[in-house]
């Protein structure tokens, strides 16, 4: 069953920095909502976003995980 | 949204409708819950054994909340979700088995889920208060049980193999029941719907139907080809039979009844 890399961001307070908290594995954006929302509820999060890793594109790496999720599409 | 109910001017049956559609939702959420904890470690995956986690916390709040609501009627919650034998407990008849496989769990987590929520909501726009106050909060949460058994249901939809079969199965053999309990028409149920606490019985089982005739349909199950059951307990207002022992143990808590500090 293939399976999306999704990172996830977020922001504990209005104003903070939006900040790279982990991933989940999902098979589309709807799970990789749940996922997150459930897995990283350690905090009353302001905001939580997830992005499919394949569509960050590195700027000044050319290797590591965004790379590679780049290159391979997930 | 109807006027609030005078639970006092109730009379002694419609009191018994009440109660028996507080204990039925409660009584399933809390089965719910254990199905859901049955499949925390042997989920398809770490995140969805973590979300299996979650929702059955999420259920058992949801459950405490509701046997809450005896209260309002002058009933002690305790002996409710504390001592009761299993030929009492009236969770829906499509709990009472543990599931076999990730199929049926799906299946739950959508069709017996989604029944609950069609209920819930009428109940929430129904005339008994803390319905209204105290309901939303759980559909809220709902939302995120339905968004991930709608994706995986859809999943093993798209499967040509065991896995479509299984769910097909499943599907069948929850909806009579579903129907039956959505539907449901006796006097307790009639009473409630003059009452204004609940929507009409046609009108609960049309929205549960258009809620779920799009994922049956991808499993090949025509929702509106499949009857209601007629097995109907009017006391325990569900289908015949009981959930298993092992379930209805860990439900009132047996192994921590020593500690139990309420």
């Amino acid at each position: 069953m293939r399976e999306i890399v999704y990172d996830v961001f977020t922001r504990k307070d209005r104003g903070d920095q939006l900040v790279h908290i982990g991933y989940v594995d999902a098979f589309d954006d709807e799970t990789a909502k749940v996922y997150a929302w459930r897995t990283y509820d350690e905090e009353k999060w302001f905001e939580m976003n997830v992005v499919a890793r394949s569509a960050i594109i590195p700027v000044n790496h050319d290797e590591g995980p965004f790379a590679k999720a780049r290159s391979t599409d997930g | 949204m109807s006027d609030t109910l005078n639970v006092t001017g109730l009379d002694e049956s419609e009191r018994a409708a009440l109660e028996r559609l507080i204990v039925t939702l409660a009584d399933s959420k809390r089965l719910m819950g254990i199905r859901y904890s049955d499949w925390v470690l042997g989920a398809p995956s770490i995140e969805t054994g973590v979300a299996t986690s979650s929702m059955a916390q999420d259920e058992w709040g949801h459950a405490r909340l509701l046997y809450a609501m005896l209260k309002e009627l002058g009933l002690d919650p305790e002996p409710y979700e504390y001592d009761r034998e299993g030929g009492r407990y009236a969770s829906l008849a499509a709990l009472d088995e543990a599931a076999p496989d990730w199929a049926v769990l799906v299946a739950m987590m959508t069709l017996v889920d989604g029944a609950l929520s069609v209920v819930l909501e009428s109940f929430a726009g129904g005339s008994f208060e803390p319905a209204r106050t105290r309901v939303p909060k759980m559909l809220a949460e709902e939302k995120f049980h339905s968004s991930l058994g709608v994706a995986w249901y859809r999943r093993l939809a798209d499967t040509e193999g065991e896995a479509r079969g299984l769910l097909a199965d499943a599907t069948s053999a929850m909806l009579p029941s579903l129907l039956a309990w959505v539907g449901a028409s006796d006097e307790g149920a009639q009473a409630l719907v003059a009452a204004g606490v609940l929507e009409p019985a046609d009108d609960r089982v049309t929205a549960f139907k258009d809620a779920v005739r799009e994922l049956a349909t991808s499993a090949g199950v025509d929702v509106d080809d499949v009857d209601a059951g007629t097995d109907w307990d009017s006391d325990r207002g569900r289908s015949s039979g009981r959930p298993n022992e092992e379930a209805v143990a860990r439900a009132r808590g047996d192994l921590n009844r020593g500690l139990l500090v309420e």
